[in-house]
């Protein structure tokens, strides 16, 4: 019983992480309708900046995410407003193809200015934990966690209380109509990719204190933020949250599998998520619009 | 044009110190030598090392006028490109190599899966390839000819820690197997698995998990639940400072903590800092090895040759050596064979026998170097030390690992 | 440059002649490698190497003009079809290695197992639209290539596990020459299904599926009917040319045979070339792959970057091919046939007016 509880414990805070990078991926998918294939290299910018910061200056890595949000912010503002603007009304495959571009440019130019070094960041307290009847729990991962949460609900609240998210609301519901109304869509639109760049950065910076990061880390992030989106549903916040702390579970419970263990993790997953696709394409908390 | 200008400076060269050498020798034509290696991509750290290593043995040999056929000195050069780490890339380039660029003989590729395809194209084209970087045996059950392997294949990467543990008291006797799910890994687990019981030690616990994870909780909280005494896992460098990581997290305590890939590499101690300290390392050298080569630099001669061409990387570790002694056993072989015909550098290459700085370079009828041990060694105080077996160790295994909280 | 009908019509003849002298080399200059050329005297025009990167361009020629099937004409952007290369290398692969066929008997069964699978699968999934399709097929893409890698029964791998397959080496003479004019063959078939499709009832219906499903269905389009078999045509030729790599390649495992990568290749030519044509992957196909050469130095012309180190070379290479996609996609975004005189030419006044219509 204690083996399942701390099993469930593992997954949930291993879910942060996928609540971090998933909620980018969403907002910029659900909003704009762009598959962003460079996720996972904005998640890795993050990342270095937080190494950076700490192994230059020992910033305590939580003090860095804000520096990840508001760097990658701009980094997404410039590269929407100054490329990607200019194929929206191209049929969907071209935003595949263009963010694919921008992830081979950004991933390489980390390989030339970090090289291929694997690189962490390793706080005194990294590792440490508390025990509560047995079951043991990480505080970089508890607070991970929470920082993921605190992340969603910011965005949440961006999206619903302030004058730019009810202009990105728009956008979602009708982009032409929203336009009518005088919304100035190119800086909405760039400024909906830098909030989902900000929180890739944010993913970023957790990510270097759990594992260690190279310029390519970034990629399989990019492939589950797919699952994590899809599984929770597409569109609204709480529903990836949903979809993140999910993937970390079946992760968890794919992983304890005797024998051969996560091998099929990743088939497990993306079973799962085709499955939920065909069944049921809302997700798991979406409502058919 | 620029292999007859570097004809003509060395021709000159030769000239300009004429008759320092004993024998009158005579500079021939340039010997080329080529190798694809994944210089962008997700291999791009293990191939910057194989890279290093052979031009560390590129630039000595031909700081001495190159290498001596028949009282002939050839200069060498090799020719690099960039497969993307990518297997089928791989496969072309291997090709233009051959081709193209008229390589006379062939240095591998970074990978296994790559080494597999590449050994594909120099048997087809019977161009002996030499190669210190692909350890799956399956590479060489296949009756290849001209594929030759200097290191220790992949069953034994984990052996010799079994050996060292055999020898320590309290003597550890259950064994968690943790292990990739690659080629090369799923052959370092099995050496394991079927290698321990000869040992007194019993595997109570054996996973296989997705080659490239980062997030390996769950199986931790498998090896903690199988209290083992020895945690092995065989992997490479992200998912053992994954393992490790959340070995901490876990308060996982067993008495020895050894992983195949990673431990070797001066990244592991940087991204894990202390909680690198005490782990052990399956590796096919060491600085600190004590080999009397027949040829070539020292032991304590190539570090110092690795520190000056690469300032502040620390000492080499075993990716660059074997990828050196990749490159010496050609040598070897060609001047053994008195000639740059491929099909005699291949039989030269099949009998040779040899002891270098980085051990005993012979080749079993499949092509791999069976014949050289692999060591063991441990970060200590944020250092690497080699610890077995005995006669070339620098330092007593520090036994057991103290808990996680008693550091 | 002045826009008349006429330097339109000029421009396009200029380029189907080039083409076809090109192709033409391309297809007849190996044959200066078999012995009687050789002993007639006529010099050597190819040699390995150029067999080796020219299968390699031609399988993706294969490869980009089956998805313009389903992606192009049919408008779903399969973003899996990776896992039909990898079934039929596997199948060849399996067959050979395990039971022993020979190669030209086994060859057969990897476009029908690959169809049968599409099938298979595309019955719920081209249930589903836009992105939503390209993700599904892209998770089928993923499990399939873990699967066939972790499959064990016994304790002993089904599909040779982690190891991979090792196939004999094919014994045939002018090896190379061979599996050029297979892989040839293979594309000459998909050309001509496309070409074939583009004309018959099946394609006008796909392609009215592509611009309005429902409204498909209403003039007694079978949709459902229609989209599978087009996912299936895809699938049957991506596999045959996966069967013919895993002969051609002699080893294959879950790296070269499922590479996610390879999914992205064979969209981005289909939308270079243009697509919903017949010939349009086919050109994207050998722009891309000679571009990725080029810069990757392994051809006979290669760039020479001033003030960068041999260590970054490669580096900035890819910089390079990110920032020609990213300008491509940008200012080209009918594909480069549509540019290079279809419906329109080459001209600031064109550059100009896609930006316009494919901007905010």
């Amino acid at each position: 019983m204690a083996a399942f509880v701390q099993l469930v414990i593992l997954g949930l805070l291993a879910g942060g992480v996928y609540v971090a990078v998933g909620v980018g991926f969403g907002l910029v998918w659900g909003v704009l309708n762009i598959v962003n294939l460079a996720h996972g290299a904005l998640v890795i910018v993050g990342g270095y900046i937080t190494w950076q910061l700490f192994t230059a200056f020992g910033l305590d890595p939580f003090l860095t995410l804000p520096v990840d949000a508001v760097a990658l912010f701009v980094l997404g503002y410039a590269l929407q407003r100054g490329v990607i603007n200019r194929i929206i009304r191209a049929p969907l495959l071209f935003t595949f193809l263009l963010t694919f571009g921008v992830n081979l440019v950004i991933v390489n130019i980390l390989l030339l200015i970090f090289g291929s070094d694997f690189r962490s960041v390793t706080p005194t307290y990294s590792g440490q934990g508390f025990e509560l009847g047995g079951i043991v729990i990480p505080y970089v991962r508890l607070a991970s966690l929470g920082a993921a949460i605190l992340l969603s609900a910011g965005l949440a609240f961006l999206l619903s209380r302030t004058r730019i998210g009810l202009s990105i609301h728009a956008i979602a519901a009708d982009r032409d109509a929203a336009q009518l109304v005088g919304i100035d869509l190119r800086h909405a639109y760039a400024v909906t990719y830098g909030l989902g760049a900000a929180c890739a950065g944010v993913a970023g910076g957790l990510i270097a204190m759990i594992q260690a990061i190279t310029p390519t880390a970034g990629e399989p992030y990019t492939l589950q933020a797919f699952v994590v989106v899809i599984l929770g549903g597409l569109g609204r916040v709480s529903a990836t949250v949903v979809g993140g702390l999910a993937f970390g579970l079946v992760e968890a419970f794919g992983q304890s599998i005797p024998g051969s263990g996560s091998v099929f993790a990743n088939a497990i997953a993306f079973g799962l998520m085709v499955l939920v696709l065909v069944t049921r394409p809302q997700g798991l908390m979406g409502r058919l619009r | 044009m620029r292999r007859w200008a570097v004809i003509a400076v060395a021709a000159v060269a030769t000239v300009a110190c004429g008759g320092s050498s004993p024998g009158e020798q005579t500079t021939g034509s340039t010997i080329v030598l080529g190798a694809p290696l994944g210089l962008t991509g997700s291999l791009t750290k293990e191939s910057t090392l194989t890279q290093q290593g052979y031009n560390l043995w590129l630039d000595w040999i031909n700081a001495r006028g190159g290498i001596v056929v028949n009282n002939v000195k050839h200069p060498v050069t090799i020719k690099y490109y960039d497969d993307t780490s990518n297997a089928n890339q791989s496969a072309v380039l291997m090709q233009k190599l051959i081709t193209e660029d008229k390589a006379n003989f062939l240095l591998g590729p970074y990978g296994s899966a790559a080494t597999a395809t590449d050994a594909a194209i120099a048997e087809q084209n019977e161009i002996p390839m030499v190669e210190a970087n692909g350890a799956a045996q399956s590479i060489f059950n296949q009756g290849y000819k001209y594929t030759f392997g200097v290191l220790s294949p992949a069953n034994k990467y984990l052996q010799g820690v079994i050996d060292m543990a055999a020898t320590l008291s309290p003597k550890p006797t259950t064994i968690a197997m943790l292990s990739a799910d690659d080629n090369f890994s799923l052959e370092v687990a099995e050496g394991v698995n079927t290698y321990a019981a000869s040992k007194g030690m019993n595997v109570v616990l054996y996973k296989k998990y997705k080659n490239g994870a980062t997030n390996l909780s769950a199986e931790v909280q498998a090896a903690k639940a199988a209290n083992a005494d020895i945690v092995l896992n065989s992997g490479h460098l992200q998912e053992a400072i994954a393992i490790n990581k959340a070995a901490k997290e876990q308060k996982v305590n067993a008495k020895i903590f050894a992983y195949s890939v990673g431990p070797s590499t001066p990244d592991f101690i940087t991204a894990l800092g202390k909680d690198a300290n005490y782990v052990y390392g399956g590796s096919q050298w060491t600085p600190q090895v004590k080999y009397t080569p027949a040829f070539y630099l020292t032991v304590p001669e190539y570090v110092a040759a690795y520190k000056a061409k690469y300032p502040g990387l620390g000492d080499p570790d075993y990716h660059v050596a074997e990828s050196t002694a990749a490159c010496l056993a050609l040598q070897r072989a060609i001047e053994k064979a008195g000639s740059l015909d491929p099909k005699k550098v291949r039989d030269a290459l099949a009998a040779l026998d040899v002891t270098v700085f980085f051990g005993q370079v012979k080749f079993d009828s499949r092509g791999i170097n069976i014949y050289k041990p692999m060591v063991v060694e441990q970060i200590q105080n944020g250092a690497h030390h080699t610890v077995f077996p005995d006669s070339v160790a620098d330092a007593k295994p520090q036994y057991p690992t103290p808990a996680w909280d008693q550091r | 440059m002045i826009a008349t009908a006429g330097s339109q019509r000029r421009w396009r003849r200029i380029f189907l002649v080039v083409g076809a002298i090109v192709a033409a080399y391309a297809l007849l200059a190996p044959l200066s490698s078999l012995d009687a050329a050789q002993s007639a005297g006529i010099p050597l025009l190819t040699d390995k190497f150029w067999f080796r990167i020219a299968t390699y361009v031609v399988m993706f020629v294969v490869l980009a003009t089956a998805w313009n099937i389903i992606g192009g004409i049919t408008g779903y952007a399969a973003f899996g079809n990776v896992a039909f290369f990898g079934i039929g290398a596997y199948t060849t692969g399996m067959l050979i290695a395990k039971a022993k066929w020979p190669f030209l008997v086994a060859l057969p069964l990897a476009p029908v197992l690959a169809a049968l699978f599409a099938a298979l699968v595309g019955l719920p999934l081209l249930r589903l639209r836009g992105h939503y399709f390209a993700v599904a097929s892209l998770g089928v893409g993923v499990a399939v290539g873990e699967l066939v890698q972790n499959i064990d029964y016994n304790g002993q791998p089904v599909f040779g596990g982690a190891s991979g397959l090792f196939l004999p080496i094919y014994a045939v003479g002018h090896r190379g020459l061979f599996f050029f004019y297979l892989m040839c063959g293979a594309a000459a078939v998909a050309i001509a299904v496309t070409w074939w499709v583009l004309r018959s009832r099946f394609g006008y219906g796909l392609i009215a599926i592509r611009e309005n499903e429902d409204a498909a269905a209403v003039i007694g389009v079978n949709t459902t009917a229609y989209k599978v078999a087009a996912f299936a045509l895809a699938a049957a030729l991506t596999g045959l040319a996966g069967g013919i790599f895993s002969q051609w390649n002699v080893f294959i495992n879950q790296d070269n045979t499922f590479p996610i990568e390879y999914n992205v290749q064979m969209i981005l030519m289909a939308l270079l070339g243009g697509t919903g044509t017949v010939f349009g992957p086919a050109a994207g196909a050998l722009l891309l792959q000679l571009l990725i050469q080029f810069l990757g130095g392994s051809l006979p012309i290669s760039l020479d970057i001033p003030f960068v180190s041999s260590e970054a070379r490669p580096i900035i290479a890819q910089v390079i091919l990110g920032l020609l996609l990213i300008v491509v996609v940008v200012f080209v975004p009918r594909g480069a046939i549509d540019f290079f005189g279809g419906r329109t030419r080459l001209s600031l006044a064109y550059l100009r007016r896609s930006l316009r219509e494919t901007s905010l």
